[in-house]
């Protein structure tokens, strides 16, 4: 009877210890503040809009997606993408980049876009 | 109107079918009756406020902020059904309608077994109550008018004979930025209209339209499935509650046992689809990619089929008299798969995952938030209080000890197996409430071994006997099984390229599973049909877990670029874009790839549209399924090269250069044709073209663009420096004497130097993907079997 609970606690044990261990190696923390994501060298996720001034590049033969985004503080940090542009990019109200900055720019190993789901007609209107 | 009194009496009588439920449960005479015909009240009147809000979508009942924010009039039928559960309040309606259902169902069913009806119906009373809340009239209701609260109404949307009335004066408003009019529709327009005698659905004549996402075929079968899936999961929940009430756990496991299968063969089949809309559709390249979304809904499956593991071990022991093993373990499981379900409808719909989600959640507001809170929590408490109360005893009844080669041990380390891989998917997708999140190889790196267990355990628990075993005779069965599958294996890494250790080894251990479990199907396939339920399901798994092991692990991919016309070899096959056209009345194109290896031929059609919903440019992949292989193309762009360049202009004056990607580019001089300017007099063809030198690397090109006149008019025509593939183009020749040209770098061009439109793709090739689509309906095969015996047991 003993030895099973041992053996069961171990097992336990040891499989919350590996699950702890690659939770702290693969976590990546949110951080918005681009000054900060171009200090850090850990991979990190950073929620900015486009900054649609600077035009987007696509690099068809090194399929590498290039585009600047800021944030709320109005710093803007220049985005390299391994893969293309994705889906709802030009209408999208802020997007979320996962990756590294490096070499002077943000590396990027994934892009979520985040859309209105609806018609945001409440915008700024005057009275016509 | 009728549709809100419909869900407010719905709402009333579920608190009524409660009450009386209790009661009868605590032995009152005369309610069993009443609380029955309470529920049966809430159930029709929700039945029939679900037909009332499609038959709103159906007939365009734009007066209906729901219908209004969800549809509009080019939506066909099938489209319109999906309306029905596009936004948040239609879900909860869509996942309500599914728990009536099902209560009604199970009503009948636990009406003739005794005194199990008041006390399994209480607690599903209570979970139908929560959801009849969430779209109750006093929160959220899909059955709102648009104008209970001041909205604006872009001009597109109201019927045009109105615009120029006088009673919309002064309530027409533009959105600066766009150019866009609004009309803004406040209770008190409403009342001018009305009074007026204009019908509201006359006024308003246009929806905002579908989130083109949700425009397929998948997305008409994937949520109303993923919602009786979830309705379903209530069921285990109700019967652990009932068995803790009445402190008896012998009968509610076989009671319960065709419920439990039935629920995660839906929900398992549910999420499966939305993995097949995420690979078809969304055109993420394969069926799985650890969204939090997917991930909230595997957990409960996970848990549910340990449950179905752990239930089966205490059926078996019953045998041997009293309540059987892991009576705890059972009650526990069945309590939490309902409880995991809230939780991730939580995770999903609190926009806590904002951040985390391709799925782009609005925030629903704190009171939704609050609600749902409380519902989770309602059933956690409720749950964990049985428990307490039921503690002691349920200790005192576990009895002895599994031997330690037997199939209850087996089982049991697959329930437990499975259950960690749970706890793994829950605890990286809950980091984002911590304002954390993990990488996707978090997950991989942690379930792959787990899953080499599950398919060891898979096959192995099936050669070992119920209580003891024969150590020796397990080993004899086991040598077959283990030497085909590891030769095949070695095959398989000699001339597949099978090099990956632990994919090997998973491709192993669900060999072995495959092996063991065909081996006994084919067996008992004559003897005993009833029974083949697990080996079938068991079959599946191992099928799944190789295309996984496959498609995961093995694919390769590639972007094109695929100018009109011309081949392009790659991945072992010949694409080539032969040209697009315009389907579904012009609102959307097809690009037609054709792709060619020897002497087969297959054309795609990868679709590309703007979509007026979002203003965003949608892509859908298509693919070549094949039974080894798919080819997966991926649209990507359109470039039509023929239009007027895009390129970085220059004004140049003769002599002059500029420097462009590394080139100089010299403008030298005019060169005009033979009598040029007494041609141009006479309106005779003739041009003049622009003399430009290009130095790079040492090497000198020429470049001579043209502005060329035919007689009856001008036209610029660009020079193309092939080997530099650099596009020069003569905007404007300038009366001072000095020209306007662009640069641009090109693809490939052909022969004529004329550039073709061209289109880029992703191209994949996925191998054995069809095995994780057919391992999914072996699954589900199995389960149908399965719950056809487990329900005839239930009779007995």
């Amino acid at each position: 009877m003993k030895t099973k609970y041992i053996f069961g606690g171990v097992i336990i044990v040891v499989f919350l210890a590996i699950m702890a261990y690659l939770f702290t190696q693969t976590n990546i923390s949110y951080v918005n503040d681009f000054s900060r994501v171009m200090k850090t060298n850990r991979t990190v996720r950073a929620t900015g809009s486009w900054v649609k001034e600077k035009n987007y590049v696509i690099d068809k033969q090194k399929n590498l997606f290039t585009f600047y985004i800021k944030d709320a503080k109005g710093k803007v940090m220049k985005v390299v993408y391994h893969g293309t542009i994705p889906n709802n990019f030009e209408s999208a109200t802020s997007m979320v980049v996962t990756g590294k900055y490096k070499n002077g720019y943000f590396e990027a190993s994934d892009i979520l876009t985040k859309c209105p789901s609806k018609y945001q007609g409440q915008n700024k209107k005057s009275s016509s | 109107m009728i549709g809100n009194i419909l869900l407010t009496l719905a709402l009333i009588s579920s608190v009524f079918a409660g009450v009386m439920y209790y009661l009868s449960y605590k032995g009152y005479e005369n309610t069993l009756k009443p609380a029955r015909f309470g529920f049966h009240v809430s159930a029709v009147a929700v039945i029939l406020a679900s037909a009332m809000l499609l038959y709103a979508i159906v007939t365009h009942q734009y007066q209906y902020e729901y219908v209004y924010n969800y549809s509009n009039n080019d939506l066909s039928l099938g489209m319109l059904m999906s309306t029905f559960y596009a936004g948040q309040q239609g879900s909860f309606m869509l996942w309500l309608l599914m728990t009536s259902i099902i209560g009604v169902i199970l009503m009948n069913y636990t009406a003739k077994r005794g005194d199990l009806e008041p006390r399994v119906m209480m607690s599903f009373t209570l979970a139908m109550f929560f959801l009849l809340v969430m779209v109750s009239p006093f929160l959220k209701s899909p059955f709102i008018y648009l104008w209970s609260e001041p909205v604006y109404i872009s001009i597109k949307s109201v019927n045009p004979i109105y615009l120029s009335s006088p009673l919309l004066q002064g309530q027409i408003f533009q959105n600066t930025a766009t150019g866009e009019n609004f009309v803004k529709l406040t209770p008190h327009l409403y009342a001018t209209l009305k009074a007026a005698g204009i019908a509201m659905n006359d006024f308003i004549i246009h929806g905002k339209g579908l989130n083109p996402l949700l425009q397929n075929f998948w997305m008409q079968i994937h949520p109303p499935m993923l919602f009786a899936g979830f309705a379903l999961s209530t069921v285990p929940f109700a019967f652990s509650f009932a068995a803790l009430l009445k402190n008896d756990y012998q009968n509610w496991v076989k009671q319960s046992f065709p419920w439990t299968l039935a629920s995660m063969m839906v929900l398992g089949l549910a999420i499966m689809l939305g993995g097949y809309w995420a690979y078809g559709v969304l055109g993420w390249g394969g069926y799985w990619g650890w969204d939090p979304v997917e991930n909230s809904s595997l957990v409960p499956w996970l848990v549910g089929v340990a449950l179905i593991h752990t239930m089966l071990i205490q059926k078996r022991s019953q045998k041997d008299g009293g309540v059987g093993r892991y009576a705890k373990t059972n009650i526990i499981l069945g309590l939490l798969v309902y409880i995991l379900v809230l939780y991730s409808t939580f995770l999903t719909r609190s926009g806590i995952l904002g951040d985390a989600s391709v799925h782009s959640f609005v925030d629903p507001g704190m009171t939704v938030y609050l609600l749902l809170l409380l519902f989770i929590l309602s059933f956690l408490v409720m749950g964990i209080a049985a428990l307490v109360w039921r503690w002691k005893y349920l200790s005192e009844i576990s009895p002895g000890e599994d031997s330690l080669i037997s199939r209850e041990l087996a089982l049991f380390t697959g329930a437990v197996a499975l259950l960690a891989t749970a706890i793994i998917v829950l605890v990286g997708t809950s980091a984002p409430i911590f304002a954390k999140a993990v990488d996707t190889s978090f997950y991989n790196q942690m379930n792959l071994p787990i899953a080499i267990i599950i398919g060891l355990l898979n096959g192995l628990s099936l050669l070992i006997r119920w209580k003891h075993n024969d150590n020796k005779l397990v080993i004899k069965n086991l040598t077959m099984p283990v030497l085909v599958s590891l030769i095949i294996t070695g095959l398989l890494a000699l001339f597949a390229g099978l090099n990956n250790l632990m994919l090997a080894i998973l491709t192993f251990s669900s060999l072995f599973a495959l092996y063991v479990n065909v081996e006994i199907t084919i067996k008992i396939l004559r003897k005993k049909p009833l029974h083949l339920g697990a080996y079938v399901a068991h079959i599946g798994m191992a099928v799944f877990l190789l295309g996984v092991v496959a498609s995961g692990g093995f694919s390769v991919k590639k972007t094109l670029d695929l100018p009109r016309g011309q081949k392009v070899a790659a991945l072992g096959y010949n694409f080539t874009f032969v040209g697009y056209k315009p389907i579904e009345n012009g609102k959307k194109f097809a690009f037609e790839v054709e792709v060619t290896k020897n002497n087969s031929r297959k054309t795609l059609l990868p679709v590309m549209y703007m979509s007026d919903y979002n203003n965003s440019l949608m892509r859908e992949p298509d693919i070549a399924e094949g039974f080894l292989k798919d080819v997966y193309v991926s649209p990507l762009g359109y470039s039509d090269n023929s239009t007027k360049s895009k390129g970085k202009e220059y004004v140049l004056k003769k002599g002059e250069s500029v420097v462009y990607k590394g080139a100089t580019i010299t403008f030298v001089g005019f060169e005009r044709s033979k009598n040029a300017i007494q041609n141009m007099q006479q309106g005779k063809p003739f041009y003049i073209g622009a003399k430009i030198k290009i130095k790079k690397d040492g090497k000198e090109y020429e470049a001579l663009p043209k502005f060329q006149n035919t007689g009856s008019g001008g036209k610029y025509a660009p020079f193309t420096v092939k080997k530099l593939k650099l596009k020069v183009n003569l905007v404007k020749l300038n009366a001072a004497g000095s020209v306007t040209i662009s640069l641009e770098e090109l693809g490939k061009a052909n022969n004529d130097g004329v550039l073709p439109d061209s289109l880029s793709v992703e191209a994949s090739i996925k191998p054995l993907i069809s095995f994780v689509w057919i391992g999914v309906i072996l699954m589900v095969i199995g389960f149908l079997i399965s719950i056809d015996r487990r329900s005839k047991e239930a009779r007995a």
